[in-house]
């Protein structure tokens, strides 16, 4: 056994998957995490549920931690920030911020989980409004909402009678650099929509779509449910403009089955935001030297069967560090990062 | 941190005038006619959700909401092809605010169920329709001339409006006897079911004709109710009427309480349709065959005094084919036939085109003629033209007229339309 531990970069889904396995495995672990808590953006950013399973984010994220921190050969470090990389893989040093002090841990390899963010609305370029109009919100403030069990219009506190969703904001687009689908907001619009639908029985809820991309089993655990028992209404044409009127909003757009232009009135609007690379993604790319593909992620070096190697040995990626990655994903690419992570250890030991 | 700025408040109406001033005189008409979509706002504003809910809460109307858009119902739906009616455009429509109930889309549908069939939601328009329409009914909405016929069929139980006890005067003309169970109520293998057309239709009448003297031959054990029999109405019951349905299956089955037989045959796969699936659902239970598949089997007991030299193409029921599974019947029944060469459209079987009479079509022509580019029964029979055939050979007494008609209209009168047993009767009994 390598007497030297593996390092994990990012306390979400993807990290607490990593270092769990790592731990299985018999290897000592270092967990590095900027915030201040573990579990990542679900937590950070108050999921409500998670999809297509619609348990308490809480609950699932809370299990995984709680599982993890109980490893005896795991150690935290919470509030701290990776600063700097020297050494090569088998004998890596890495510079960690953290409390005030920056402290050298010296690892055999290293797990980049530092995830994504959310697109900002802002800069998208439909007109949407997001930072105009208190009722136009994004998937993460309705999953605020929901978690709060409180889901009303910003504007004047009032319950929502009319609410739709428009997709694909911040994906799929030139002009904004986003050329990738970010492969869940279809499954998450669509059980925030179950949600609001249990919630307010009598509030009609709308998504406006370009393409429903609701891959393997969402199909039936989301999007046929939605439809059929919850009466979530699909409407095949994106929005492209939401325009106040009265204390209202017009979404404007086409609606492509009838070929025709579209405009109806909401209550409020939930913009379906994709994915990026979080900050943490892009800085610590440059820190540690993987490459990046064109949109920030990290690209995987030899796809597509290894899906975790970087273009530096002994570095691996996981989760949406990687690129649009739902929970399920990110589970499954941590653990695998940490079995290549500790063989990669293991072979450069051997050698 | 505003992105862009305050834009100004919308206009929102785009509303296009169904008026029209003159440049020369300066007067204004409002113009009347055919919907047309200049007239219309061009943009759809009405989403919501209450016209699906007030479909699909109604018991068979549950499936219009699942439709996902994914426009396979398009090409197969015949009416789609000649107007802007469409499966998925009844959901589409309702979605954005149109009372189905009052549109005359709800009408249009013949209930040929291709769109089920390709239909990966499985909405199923073959309940939704005749829910919806039993709604419509309901509230006193039908076209008019749909109208006379419940009304028809209520006072005579007959969609024909005439008198009862004619139902057995085609017999005459048979040249074989047929036994009327009221006047000999023995025991019999095969009740005949006539059904309203081959009854009255002066077409139908010569093919029931055609039926006795093949059945009389090959041995079948037959008797028909004679002026007991009213229709089994599952044609009414597709398009809304489904009280009147029940009220004549109550007689209908009080009727064959009366008689002792094994099955039930008749010639009209709408009546087959019903005493197969409608009435087991009422615990009513009949074994119940297609004329064709009485008679399939016993084909080769036919004695062939002659033949018919032609290329005949076949015409599939909706409700014999996709309804109730049986294209084989009627291809053996030809295939037997001396001198007949089957040639098949390109629609057939499983994707066979509709004539346009199903779910309340043979009674709406003049209602759908508006909103239309042809019939469905004129395309049909271009199709069968475009075979060679000489001879389009139908086994459901609405195709007979039909496609007749549709071959005058269509400049196809070389295309002889006849019922499969007239097919029969011809080898076997020249004349």
């Amino acid at each position: 056994m390598t007497d030297k531990p593996i390092v994990v970069i990012g306390g979400g889904p993807a990290g607490i998957s990593a270092a769990q396995t790592a731990c299985d495995l018999g290897a000592e672990v270092v967990l590095i995490e900027q915030r201040g808590f573990l579990g990542g953006t679900p937590i950070a950013e108050n999921y409500a549920s998670l999809t297509p399973h619609m348990r308490s984010a809480e609950e699932v994220v809370g299990a995984m931690v709680e599982r993890l921190t109980a490893s005896t050969s795991l150690e935290v470090l919470l509030d701290a920030e990776v600063t700097g990389l020297s050494g090569e893989a088998g004998a890596f040093a890495l510079d960690v911020a953290a409390g005030g002090a920056v402290r050298t841990v010296d690892c055999a390899s290293i797990v980049v989980a530092s995830g994504f963010r959310h697109f900002d609305p802002g800069r998208e370029t439909q007109m949407y409004g997001y930072y105009e109009y208190p009722d136009v919100i994004a998937l993460q403030d309705l999953e605020a909402m929901l978690k709060a069990g409180d889901v009303r219009r910003p504007s004047n506190g009032e319950t929502p009678k009319r609410l739709c969703f428009i997709q694909c904001v911040g994906s799929r687009d030139r002009h904004i650099g986003n050329e990738y689908c970010s492969k869940v907001c279809c499954g998450v619009a669509s059980k925030e929509a179950i949600e609001v639908r249990e919630a307010i029985p009598d509030c009609e809820v709308f998504i406006f779509y370009i393409d429903m991309r609701m891959y393997g089993y969402w199909e039936s655990q989301i999007y046929w449910p939605a439809q059929e028992r919850h009466h979530v209404q699909y409407v095949k044409g994106i929005v492209s403009e939401v325009l106040a009127k009265g204390d209202k909003l017009l979404v404007r757009g086409e609606d492509t089955t009838m070929g025709r232009p579209m405009e109806t009135l909401m209550d409020m609007v939930v913009l379906s935001v994709g994915m990026e690379p979080s900050a943490g993604t892009r800085k610590l790319a440059g820190i540690l030297g993987v490459e990046q593909n064109k949109y920030g992620f990290i690209q995987a070096a030899n796809p597509p069967l290894d899906t975790v190697s970087t273009s530096k040995p002994g570095i691996f990626a996981a989760g949406a560090a990687l690129g649009p990655a739902d929970l399920e994903d990110c589970a499954s690419s941590g653990a695998a990062a940490a079995a290549r992570a500790l063989s990669a250890a293991r072979m450069v030991i051997g050698a | 941190m505003p992105v862009g700025g305050r834009k100004q408040p919308p206009v929102a109406t785009e509303l296009e005038n169904a008026t029209v001033t003159s440049s020369l005189s300066g007067r204004e008409w409002e113009l009347p006619g055919m919907w047309n979509r200049m007239f219309e706002s061009r943009v759809l504003s009405g989403y919501t959700t209450s016209e699906l809910a007030r479909i699909s809460s109604l018991p068979g109307g549950e499936s219009i909401e699942w439709c996902y858009g994914c426009g396979k119902c398009v090409p197969v739906c015949p009416v789609d092809l000649v107007g802007e009616y469409g499966p998925r455009k009844l959901h589409r429509k309702a979605q954005t605010g149109v009372n189905l109930l009052g549109d005359a889309d709800l009408w249009m549908c013949t209930t040929c169920g291709n769109c089920l069939r390709v239909c990966p939601k499985e909405v199923d328009m073959i309940q939704i329709m005749p829910a919806a329409r039993e709604a419509a009914v309901t509230d006193g909405i039908m076209p008019p001339e749909l109208q006379d016929v419940f009304e028809k069929t209520f006072r005579q139980s007959n969609c024909l409006g005439e008198n009862p006890r004619r139902r057995h005067a085609w017999t005459k003309g048979a040249g074989v006897p047929v036994r009327i169970l009221a006047s000999d109520p023995r025991p019999v293998d095969v009740l005949f079911y006539v059904e309203d057309y081959w009854s009255y239709h002066p077409r139908g009448q010569q093919a029931a004709q055609a039926f006795a003297r093949i059945a009389d031959a090959v041995g079948v054990d037959w008797a028909i109710l004679g002026a007991e029999e009213k229709t089994l109405g599952d044609s009414q019951r597709t398009a809304g009427e489904k009280g009147l349905f029940e009220a004549l299956m109550e007689d209908v089955v009080a009727t064959l309480g009366k008689y002792t037989f094994n099955r039930i045959v008749t010639p009209d796969p709408h009546g087959f349709n019903a005493l197969r699936k409608v009435y087991p659902t009422y615990g009513h239970n009949f074994d119940v065959l297609h004329y064709t598949q009485l008679l399939a089997p016993l084909i080769d007991r036919a004695e062939w005094a002659g033949s018919v030299e032609a290329k005949v193409t076949f015409h599939d029921p909706c409700y014999l084919g996709r309804h109730n599974g049986e294209y084989d019947a009627p291809r053996r029944l030809l295939a037997s036939i001396p001198g007949v060469e089957l040639v098949e459209m390109s629609r057939c079987r499983e994707n066979g085109y509709c004539c346009g009479g199903g779910g309340g079509g043979m009674w709406l022509d003049g209602f759908n003629s508006d909103r239309v580019t042809e019939r469905l029964s004129e395309r049909r029979v271009k199709e069968a033209a475009e075979t060679g055939a000489d001879i389009l050979a139908v086994c459901c007494p609405y195709e007979v007229s039909r496609f007749e008609d549709a071959a005058k209209s269509t400049g196809n009168e070389h295309l002889k339309v006849l019922d499969i047993v007239e097919l029969i009767d011809a080898a076997m009994f020249p004349r």
